[in-house]
């Protein structure tokens, strides 16, 4: 299954080439925005423009595949009826799914690896504040990615209550990347409005990896963030069975 | 019947269309409208954060964001079509629209209609109303009608730029990802005071991709500030004309482009 949709996104290799050029000028782009903004201050609210332009450098890469924009599978099966041949597999439903989605995933890294040299080479970027944070980071990476996915299969089965999903998916992902810290990073907030992120999940995608790996979150802190990750991961899987055991009752299956 | 009624009549057909589906009309627009106003939550959040950027006052920015915003918004809610022009040359649906009587354009622009980008207007005007209350404007009937012009103008020059490049569909089949790569450094850029910038990226948004234009040369003529401009004071008044101008200029290379259209066939 996961083969399968693999092979699928490779189809358009184009596109993927495309993207590397978009996430790289977009990237070019925040740094002379964000060096502007900073007008030479040497620090705001404790960070650096350096720090700043490594953070803003990584998240549009990271983005990529922990991107919302492009995010369900599911949506498309249900409106075009793919959903009654899935259903017939001898394998659940969500666990077809995700394997899609790991599969997708798997064959847009490569592109995602060979864009960050690239864009830190553009854009700007610095080492990792310290081994641990390294370390950190990528583990940190591996749970960010689980998020987003269980999230995105939980806000995909929309589809099963709504076939027109536009405008709420439009919705869902700018509240998500505001959210996660992929515009402006959670640290610039001010207090009330961090409480509200630092509360949903979205931070656990974007925002938390990259304070690791910046050293940003203190290395005592490292271990209760993965957890923090780690915990929405089971919630949001729980949450999407849930989600799949009613939505199981409502599947209209379009077409033939 | 003149170009602008038939451009009307086609238009509301075409929102009649999409409001038999009223709750998706509700989400549609609302969606446009959190979008935006994510963007303006974005940057509040760095205003609050830096405080003034380079002598402007926050409320001034926001004046700035709000003008660009609307111009925006002007533009796209009437005509988010031209954005689709890849698609309908691509696929041959070209074709319909020449062999009705009037101009082509007329019915390309009004085939369809999104009303996503309605949430961009609502937005826009809300945000400018507001922002005309704080930002330190002396407000006359003359600074009002100014206001209006450069508001159309900025609509005026954004539209033109887009119709200029999807033009060039015609010819190369693909402007998508050079449009929304235009359309990025409009959005990244256009609401911010152009003078914390290098001098090349003043040149360039003021020459190359005249996006200072839209927002924040007309803001300086209204928040007298032309002292900081690089360009006399009187191209910065002049922005509603630059904007206009850029428009019958592209209007002029949408018309000889279009000669080029060759149908995909059906």
């Amino acid at each position: 299954m996961m083969a399968i949709q693999a092979r699928t996104s490779l189809v358009y290799r184009a596109n993927y080439l495309m993207n590397v050029v978009a996430v790289i000028f977009q990237v070019y782009l925040l740094r002379i925005l964000w060096t502007a903004v900073y007008q030479g201050r040497p620090e705001v609210a404790g960070v650096s423009l350096g720090m700043m332009i490594t953070y803003a450098t990584f998240a549009n890469v990271q983005t990529w595949v922990t991107s919302p924009w492009e995010f369900s599978l599911i949506p498309p099966r249900v409106r075009e009826g793919q959903i009654a041949g899935d259903l017939t597999r001898p394998m659940s439903f969500t666990t077809q799914i995700h394997a899609r989605q790991v599969g997708r995933a798997l064959a847009t890294a490569p592109f995602v690896v060979a864009t960050l040299p690239l864009a830190v080479l553009v854009g700007g970027g610095r080492a990792p504040a310290s081994l641990a944070a390294a370390l950190g980071y990528v583990l940190s990476m591996v749970l960010a990615y689980l998020v987003s996915a269980m999230l995105s299969v939980l806000v995909g089965m929309i589809a099963f209550w709504t076939m027109e999903t536009t405008g709420i998916f439009v919705i869902y992902r700018v509240v998500f990347m505001f959210f996660s810290g992929a515009i402006v990073p959670l640290w610039f907030m001010p207090d009330g409005l961090r409480l509200v992120a630092e509360a949903l999940p979205f931070q656990a995608v974007t925002y938390v990896p990259l304070a690791i790996y910046l050293g940003h979150a203190a290395t005592a802190d490292v271990p209760r963030l993965l957890a923090l990750q780690a915990l929405w991961v089971v919630l949001l899987w729980l949450g999407g069975r849930l989600l799949w055991s009613r939505a199981m009752h409502r599947v209209v299956i379009q077409g033939g | 019947m003149s170009p602008v009624r038939a451009w009307w009549l086609l238009t509301r057909a075409a929102v009649r269309a999409q409001a038999q589906y009223r709750v998706n009309v509700v989400v549609t627009v609302l969606a446009g409208a959190v979008y935006q106003g994510v963007g303006l939550a974005s940057i509040a959040v760095v205003l609050h954060q830096f405080g003034d950027l380079g002598t402007w006052s926050v409320a001034e920015v926001t004046f700035l964001y709000a003008l660009r915003l609307t111009a925006h918004g002007v533009w796209v809610a009437p005509f988010n079509q031209l954005l689709s022009i890849d698609e309908i040359v691509r696929e041959g649906h070209f074709d319909r629209f020449l062999v009705r009587p009037g101009n082509p354009l007329l019915y390309f622009l009004t085939y369809r209609v999104s009303l996503m980008p309605t949430g961009d207007l609502l937005g826009g005007l809300v945000l400018l109303a507001v922002a005309s209350a704080v930002a330190p404007i002396d407000w006359s009937v003359a600074a009002v009608a100014y206001v209006v012009l450069a508001v159309l103008g900025g609509a005026c020059l954004e539209l033109g730029i887009q119709l200029g490049l999807a033009a060039l569909t015609f010819r190369t089949l693909s402007t998508q990802a050079l449009r929304s790569t235009i359309d990025t450094v409009f959005n990244t850029f256009g609401g911010y005071p152009m003078h914390i910038f290098s001098g090349t990226a003043q040149f360039v948004s003021t020459f190359v991709l005249p996006l200072a234009f839209v927002a924040y040369l007309p803001g300086t003529v209204l928040m007298n500030r032309t002292g900081e401009l690089r360009v006399p004071g009187w191209l910065a008044a002049g922005s509603p004309v630059v904007g206009c101008l850029l428009l019958v200029g592209a209007y002029a290379i949408w018309v000889r482009e279009l000669r080029r259209y060759q149908s995909s066939g059906h």
